[in-house]
């Protein structure tokens, strides 16, 4: 049977949708998708009707560290592109540098003395850009401050685990962190040496006392990108 | 939950924001949306791809494409969900075309059967959907039956496991011509059963 025009234009856009198509066949497909707009609104129509058949599926929950890993690949993607943005662009500078200048300032107070100078810095803040954590890598003295910035208790029952993510593989628990003041987590060697290849660190909610899992198990509420002092 | 058409247009009215909240940018709108929708993406996923492994990198790649491209999102796309849908299944399509470079045909058919028996129990369907109404789940589900066998099942094979015309005529045990066949009347009459829905 001989197909042509506008039916033959239905029928691709229904293979197409299905993955069908290969090849040449695809790439030509794609370049009419182009120039023709109404082929378009045919493709969409066909992938609304077969993503029914996706949506009854019964859901299955991705794996916690694939959030993890996404949410940090996300965050490194985000800087670079707030700059672009030409609306926000100045008030994002001016932001980054209040922030800059709290971590300094609050840096300066944490450091107990010269020869343990931090090597990495992250600042965890809220969605309104309120710092809450200044968190400090110390590698001489093989340990990790938390400063509270801002009083952040968690919620009754509750704990703010620390989190730090490697470029592959499973979070890595990095301790409680503290409502308020300044406290110090002693890291190992080996943790620390992974911590100077991971550049993000994330903050989720967990059962008190820390995840039972050894891996988070509640939501990501902060992420912060660690940067060289 | 009972999906009833206001849950779900009240679903697809927070999607839509969400979506237009990744597009500037922020993050949080970008987390509640994996919250939301990313158990249906992963169950897709795994479907077609029948490995975890490959499963979880198509998702990666998909929603780290959402985050960047959210702005192209309208509703002229579909609604948020069939957007979504759509770019996770073209990207495991894509992976599936790299895999087949790489593997004859024989072992990738017989990798789709023990997959399947392998994640039979994740692909049984939903009670209650979230993101489809009954009505028209109902409409689709008469629709499809109206088709002869062969119609039928080469549409499901090509959609939910990406089967290639050869891959379902080897598991149907059919000429690759009727399948051509099978596939193009199957559509047609989908298509014209559902218009008069």
């Amino acid at each position: 049977m001989k197909y042509q025009g506008k039916r033959l234009h239905t029928l691709l856009a229904g293979e197409y949708a299905l993955g069908l198509l290969k090849g040449g066949a695809r790439r030509r497909f794609e370049r009419l998708l182009m120039e023709i707009p109404a082929l378009r609104a045919e493709l969409t129509t066909w992938e609304e009707r077969f993503a029914a058949w996706s949506l009854k599926l019964e859901p299955v929950e991705p794996p916690g560290y694939l959030q993890w890993r996404i949410l940090g690949r996300v965050r490194a993607d985000a800087r670079p592109r707030r700059e672009v943005l030409r609306n926000t662009f100045w008030r994002t500078w001016a932001v980054a540098a209040t922030l800059l200048l709290a971590v300094l300032v609050v840096a300066q107070r944490m450091t107990p003395s010269a020869e343990h100078k931090p090597s990495e810095f992250a600042l965890v803040s809220d969605a309104k850009g309120q710092p809450l954590w200044v968190i400090s890598v110390h590698p001489e003295a093989n340990r990790i401050d938390m400063k509270a910035v801002t009083p952040n208790p968690p919620p009754t029952g509750k704990s703010y685990e620390l989190w730090m993510l490697p470029g592959s593989g499973n979070p890595v628990p990095m301790g409680l962190m503290n409502s308020d003041g300044l406290a110090s987590e002693t890291v190992t060697p080996e943790l620390l040496q992974k911590l100077a290849s991971a550049k993000v660190l994330a903050i989720s909610l967990e059962p008190q006392g820390g995840s039972p899992t050894g891996l988070p198990t509640g939501p990501v509420l902060w992420t912060a990108a660690l940067v060289a002092s | 939950m009972p999906a009833s058409p206001e849950h779900i247009e009240s679903r697809n009215h927070r999607l839509a924001d969400l979506l237009h909240g990744v597009a500037q940018g922020r993050q949080a709108a970008f987390q509640e949306l994996y919250g939301l929708v990313s158990p249906q993406l992963f169950a897709t996923l795994l479907r077609i791809l029948k490995r975890r492994d490959l499963a979880e990198e198509a998702l990666q790649d998909a929603l780290l494409s959402v985050w960047r491209n959210a702005g192209s999102y309208s509703a002229e796309k579909g609604a948020p969900m069939t957007w979504l849908v759509s770019i996770c299944r073209y990207r495991a399509l894509d992976a599936l075309r790299r895999q087949r470079r790489e593997v004859s045909l024989e072992p990738m058919l017989e990798g789709v059967e023990d997959g399947t028996a392998e994640l039979a129990g994740l692909v049984d369907e939903s009670a209650d959907s979230d993101f489809i109404s009954k009505a028209e789940e109902r409409v689709l589900d008469d629709c499809m039956g109206r088709l002869n066998d062969g119609q039928r099942s080469s549409l499901k094979l090509a959609y939910f496991d990406g089967c290639t015309h050869e891959e379902i005529a080897a598991s149907l045990g059919s000429p690759i011509g009727t399948v051509k066949s099978w596939v193009r009347r199957g559509l047609e009459s989908l298509k014209r059963c559902l218009e008069a829905a």
